[in-house]
């Protein structure tokens, strides 16, 4: 029996999750990363797979609801098992015939041994585990991966990544054959949620981060990142939209863009599309549209035209209502009469840490600098790795 | 910042990025104290984030009255879910449930993102109560969940009030706590007399006594 992750880009990349081996989704405690391992469960339930699904700090109806927000009517399934260990903690009746507490360190180990050998694919939520049974609990993990080894069936793991002793996480990350981390673009707030693949050990790829949305009913949903490419009239945003893109068109009228430029591009492993916005202040509303889903801005300026400078700072403006990351885009650099990016720092009284990269958008040049600058500044965390845990090689 | 902050604690300047412990024991006033603050502050102007730990967002809301608006005020009802389990969440409502810290912490997450990117600078989080918490959860637990929340309170320049009920927790877990904090609003009752003062590493105001009735604190 295959049984499957059931999440988008992420199955295209391990196949499968053989017989045996330990997936965990490592989320950032500020993300609703357990989505990640109920979408999991509900693939393989439909595909028929006997699966079982670990409760520790909800109770086994808020569970069921939580699926069913997500459109997944797991109840209805001959071949799911809800296992309680919430009731009998807050001393509740249990309505599932699975059920233990979880203070009572050997029956949760005896329950976990047991549903694991009975079932395909189990579900167990490793970071509540620990919240409530304690990190103890923790050095059970390798006897729980050899039940499964022994008997061919699936873990999939979810860790919230709280501020937990590096040893609790080390044995966590250890015990994984796989490692998915769903995270946050933080900023100041988070400004959107990604996955990626930090490790896996039954094949050979290169990692890359996916952005995603919940949609409920639904479930994760990859998304590309919107970038917004804005600047005063005529600065060169087509250009620029153009010059990196794959595929691009603009919706121009005599030479002006009146309503977007689009441009789609892939690149270092993500999916980016950009918008150009009119540089005529009577199109300000789509920009602040745009704003409203966009993850970072690039700001295109006429490095001959120091006129227009105040309009391009007054777009900054706008744009910094969203709060988004933004770099400066120094254009027409191939003209003789061009500023330097530091004079144009200089008299946009922008701040040190803003870059301002030097571009030919009409020669091509300096475009993707523009892009791996804005990647930075969002990525920190983005970026998949394994800065959290040390694999084992 | 509240004209019922300046009335009460008028040395107290509350910056951004601070986590405001608010101690006393049960009806001593800090509910409608932190209650009254986050409705003067939402109509002046701030984002707010209400967390309900003991009430539904229902009776919240009725408290609130005429100062309701969901554009402005998000909440995170801890308390029906668990009870009637299908009560539908809107932009302006989530429904989570007490031991569901990463739940709970997903969704205050998300609001300040909605109020940061609408442009709201301002926001204020109130977190009632924290011993609902710490009933169910042990310290380590909860701490782990704070330590989050507290640092982006600080990275977002919001600022939070968390209710601590006085004489529910031992010593060491209201030690711990106060690690987290930057500051504390103390209630105190006294031969039927109400107190408050304000107490961080770097100020200590005195003792002042205050009213309490259902919608309002006020100084005597
Ligand atoms: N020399 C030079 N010319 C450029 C460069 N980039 C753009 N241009 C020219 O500048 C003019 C405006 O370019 P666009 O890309 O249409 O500018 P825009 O910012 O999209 O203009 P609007 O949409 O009207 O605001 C065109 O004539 C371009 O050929 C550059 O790097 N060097
Ligand atoms: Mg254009």
């Amino acid at each position: 029996m295959k049984v499957v992750t059931g999440i988008p880009v992420l199955d295209d990349m391990v196949e499968e999750i053989p017989e045996g081996k330990v997936l965990t989704y490592w989320i950032d405690p500020e993300v609703e990363g357990n989505v990640f391992a109920m979408q999991t469960l509900f693939t393989n339930l439909e595909s028929g797979c006997k699966c079982a699904y670990f409760t520790l700090t909800l109770s086994p109806e808020v569970v069921l609801s939580e699926f069913e927000e997500f459109g997944w009517v797991v109840g209805s399934y001959e071949n799911f098992t809800l296992v309680d260990l919430y009731s009998p903690y807050v001393g509740m009746p249990s309505t599932c015939s699975l059920n233990a507490d979880p203070s009572n360190r050997d029956a949760v180990d005896s329950l976990v041994k047991k549903t694991i050998r009975e079932n395909d694919l189990v579900v167990i939520p490793i970071s509540s585990m620990i919240d409530v049974c304690g990190e103890e609990v923790a050095e059970l993990l390798g006897e729980w991966c050899e039940t499964a080894a022994n008997s061919g069936s699936r873990l999939v793991f979810t860790f919230v990544s709280w501020p937990y002793p590096g040893n609790v996480k080390k044995m966590v990350a250890n015990r994984s054959n796989a490692i998915v981390k769903v995270g946050g673009v933080h900023h100041r707030v988070i400004l959107g949620y990604y996955y990626g693949l930090v490790k896996v050990d039954w094949k050979n790829i290169k990692s890359r981060a996916i952005l995603f949305k919940l949609v409920r009913p639904g479930g994760v949903r990859a998304y590309i990142p919107k970038i917004l490419v804005t600047g005063p009239y005529n600065a060169g945003k087509s250009t620029f939209v153009h010059a990196v893109s794959t595929r691009a068109i603009s919706v121009d009228r005599l030479g002006t863009t009146v309503a977007l430029d689009h441009g789609h591009l892939e690149y270092r492993g993500f999916s980016i599309d950009l918008f150009g916005t009119p540089g005529q202040e009577r199109f300000d509303p789509i920009l602040r549209m745009l704003g409203k889903e966009a993850l970072g801005v690039i700001l295109v300026v006429d490095s001959t035209k120091p006129e227009t400078f105040p309009r391009a700072k007054q777009m900054l403006e706008e744009v910094a209502h969203f709060g988004l990351p933004y770099v400066v885009a120094a254009n027409k650099q191939d003209l003789p009469d061009a500023l330097s990016p530091e004079e144009i720092r200089k008299r946009m009284f922008l701040p040190e840490d803003v870059p301002v990269i030097p571009v030919s958008a009409i020669k091509g040049e300096g475009v993707y600098r523009v892009i791996d600058a804005l990647l930075e500044l969002l990525t920190g965390s983005w970026q998949v790795s394994g800065d959290e845990f040390e694999i084992p090689a | 910042m509240s004209q019922m902050m300046c009335r009460i604690l008028p040395e107290v300047e509350l910056k951004k990025g601070s986590n405001i412990m608010v101690y006393g024991p049960t009806f001593s006033g800090k509910s409608i104290f932190v209650r009254s603050l986050f409705r003067d502050l939402t109509s002046e102007g701030y984002g707010g984030i209400y967390v309900l730990t003991r009430d539904s967002a229902e009776s919240f809301i009725e408290w609130l009255g005429e100062y309701y608006d969901p554009e402005k005020i998000k909440i995170i009802d801890c308390v029906t879910k668990s009870m009637l389990g299908n009560a539908r969440d809107t932009d302006s409502i989530k429904r989570e449930t007490v031991m569901d810290l990463t739940g709970i912490s997903a969704k205050i997450s998300k609001f300040f993102e909605e109020f940061w990117r609408s442009g709201v600078r301002d926001v204020v989080l109130v977190f009632d109560s924290l011993s609902t918490i710490l009933m169910y959860m042990n310290l380590q637990t909860v701490f782990r969940f704070l330590h989050i929340l507290t640092g982006r309170v600080k990275m977002t320049g919001a600022i939070a009030f968390y209710i601590v009920e006085e004489g529910m927790h031992d010593e060491k877990t209201i030690v711990t706590l106060k690690q987290l904090f930057s500051g504390m609003i103390e209630f105190k009752e006294e031969n039927g007399r109400k107190y408050v003062r304000f107490v961080s590493p770097f100020k200590k105001t005195e003792w002042s006594e205050i009213a309490v009735d259902e919608n309002a604190v006020v100084v005597v």
